[in-house]
């Protein structure tokens, strides 16, 4: 790989080092709660870079309401949603474009292109994109290969535009050998569990990383 | 995961039924210093599946409106045909005017025709696409391109190999109870099988066989029932012929390159014990020295130049 001319990932709120541009992380956990709340703090960069989002679970004022409920803001002018819910709605401030069902691969694909060329068209260096999830794409796909072929896409991307990826995926809802295939083909890993105390996260897979469970 | 090696230009198909944009893009590609590609352009599906049919493209970019149908109608030709091909919409429609929600599998990258510089953008993504293998439904060894080049230096289609192969699969199959057993070796986008024994599999596409996934094996791939494996249980392939259950080796060469896989296929799941794995293994270590002999064999036939050949190189 060549040098990255991009600047590495900050993470402000979380127990992580700065992760290398063109990083995709898988992130896993039980739906929704503290995995969720994971995701979107890996993607609140700062004022110069982008967002990008694409949702299958929520809708995507949900989504921009909890991002916003984390006490992050939702900037209409360097972030977008990608919502592929099937109960979305058009909100009058925030840029959310549809797309009719998570089996429509080619039309969350083209989407996401076409946002991430607009993004970096508008100056924005650094851009962050999020999914969630990869479980809810295997549950309405056609077959495997198909979710292989849009991830592999997406990921390629991601890399090669020296972006961060942050993928989320529920182990339990997806059949072992399919699992490890998948999570072969990200860069890095980031376990979360809870319990009645706390939420911990774990990163394995990248050089200079606290090793370990770390509280979040 | 690398990127190809340089030596051929990247063959580019260009479908525009606008014959000015066809002409000035064809032109633009060819001399980007961003790829070095070969442009052949056309202005209708039709003509687009007989250029595929005849010629080796490595990377579809192609308008949406075309005058016999839609693009996405196009890719949706080589996912069914050429599976492996990059395919890149690129169109001055919005993707919320493009019906993708038939063909919601293909998948496609997309590029907007009107951005400044668009096709500077457009031999980016070309090189990126086509160097990434990104539009591949399965993943690739590390080793991939040594691996293609290895397979060449194996002339597996030589009648005695041929033979010989046949041989083993026939002890293979009556060693195992199993419906079929067989060799095939994994190309680029193929599994060509050598020799089938119980069955008359010639090829499949390298998307749709389970051996894409043993040559990522060290040591052996066991699928007890396909269909409740969540990457085989969809593709309707194997369902149509019967494979049910599997087991196979990956070949390698003896610096480790995986070429192919010797497999046992069975019409319904079963398991396979410890020492029966072992037995498959040896007959693959059996295989793989006869096809590594005959390749010494034939690069010494080379490097000693028969009689009736002397002065030549």
């Amino acid at each position: 790989m060549t040098t990255k001319l991009t600047e590495a990932y900050v993470f402000e709120r979380l127990p992580l080092e700065p992760i290398p541009a063109g990083t995709n992380l898988l992130v896993t956990g039980p739906p929704h709660g503290r995995t969720q709340d994971l995701l979107y703090e890996l993607l609140a960069g700062g004022e110069g870079e982008g967002m990008l989002f694409v949702t299958t679970d929520d809708d995507g004022i949900t989504v921009a309401e909890t991002y916003e409920g984390l006490g992050h803001t939702f900037d209409p002018g360097r972030m977008c949603l990608i919502d592929a819910s099937q109960h979305g709605q058009d909100a009058e401030d925030a840029p959310i474009r549809h797309v009719g069902s998570p089996s429509d691969l080619t039309g969350i694909g083209m989407e996401f292109s076409s946002l991430y060329e607009s993004l970096r068209g508008s100056g924005l260096a650094q851009i962050r994109v999020g999914l969630s999830s990869i479980s809810t794409l295997l549950v309405y796909a056609e077959d495997f290969r198909a979710v292989y072929r849009f991830l592999h896409t997406i990921t390629s991307r991601i890399r090669t535009a020296e972006g961060l990826g942050v993928f989320s995926v529920d182990p339990d809802a997806v059949e072992d050998e399919a699992f490890a295939t998948i999570a072969q083909t990200f860069d890095a890993r980031l376990d979360v569990r809870e319990d009645e105390t706390g939420a911990e996260v774990r990163i394995r897979g990248l050089d200079d990383q606290p090793t370990g469970w770390q509280s979040l | 995961m690398r990127p190809m090696p340089d030596a051929d230009p990247v063959s580019v198909l260009y479908v525009d039924p606008d014959d000015d944009a066809r002409l000035e893009t064809a032109t633009d590609l060819e001399v980007s210093p961003l790829v070095d590609a070969s442009v052949e352009t056309c202005a209708t599906i039709d003509e687009a599946v007989d250029i595929l049919e005849s010629t080796a493209i490595d990377c579809l970019v192609t308008e949406h409106d075309l005058p016999d149908g839609a693009g996405l109608e196009l890719v949706e030709w080589i996912r069914d045909n050429q599976p492996d091909l990059s395919c890149i919409l690129y169109t001055n429609a919005t993707p919320d005017a493009i019906r993708t929600a038939a063909f919601g599998s293909v998948v496609v990258e997309y590029l907007p025709k009107e951005i400044p510089d668009s096709v500077t953008a457009l031999a980016r993504l070309i090189s990126n696409v086509v160097s990434q293998r990104s539009q591949l439904a399965y993943p690739i060894p590390e080793t991939e391109d040594e691996r293609l080049a290895a397979i060449e230096r194996y002339d597996v289609t030589d009648l005695e190999a041929a033979e010989t192969v046949d041989r083993l699969s026939d002890l293979v199959a009556s060693h195992f109870d199993v419906a079929v057993a067989f060799a095939g070796i994994v190309d680029a986008h193929e599994e060509r099988f050598l020799a089938c024994k119980g069955a008359d599999w010639e090829q499949l596409d390298r998307e749709d066989t389970i051996c894409t996934y043993t040559l990522l094996e060290d040591d052996h791939m066991i699928v007890e029932n396909v269909q409740s494996d969540g990457r085989f249980a969809d593709v309707d392939v194997l369902e149509e012929l019967d494979i049910r259950s599997y087991a196979g080796v990956p070949l390698k060469t003896p610096d480790g390159l995986p070429i192919g896989a010797l497999c046992l296929i069975h019409d319904e799941p079963r398991s396979y014990t410890d020492s029966e794995i072992e037995d498959l293994r040896k007959f693959a270590d059996e295989l793989m020295e006869q096809l590594e002999l005959r390749r010494r064999l034939r690069e010494t036939e080379r490097a000693v130049p028969k009689p009736d050949h002397q002065g030549a190189r």
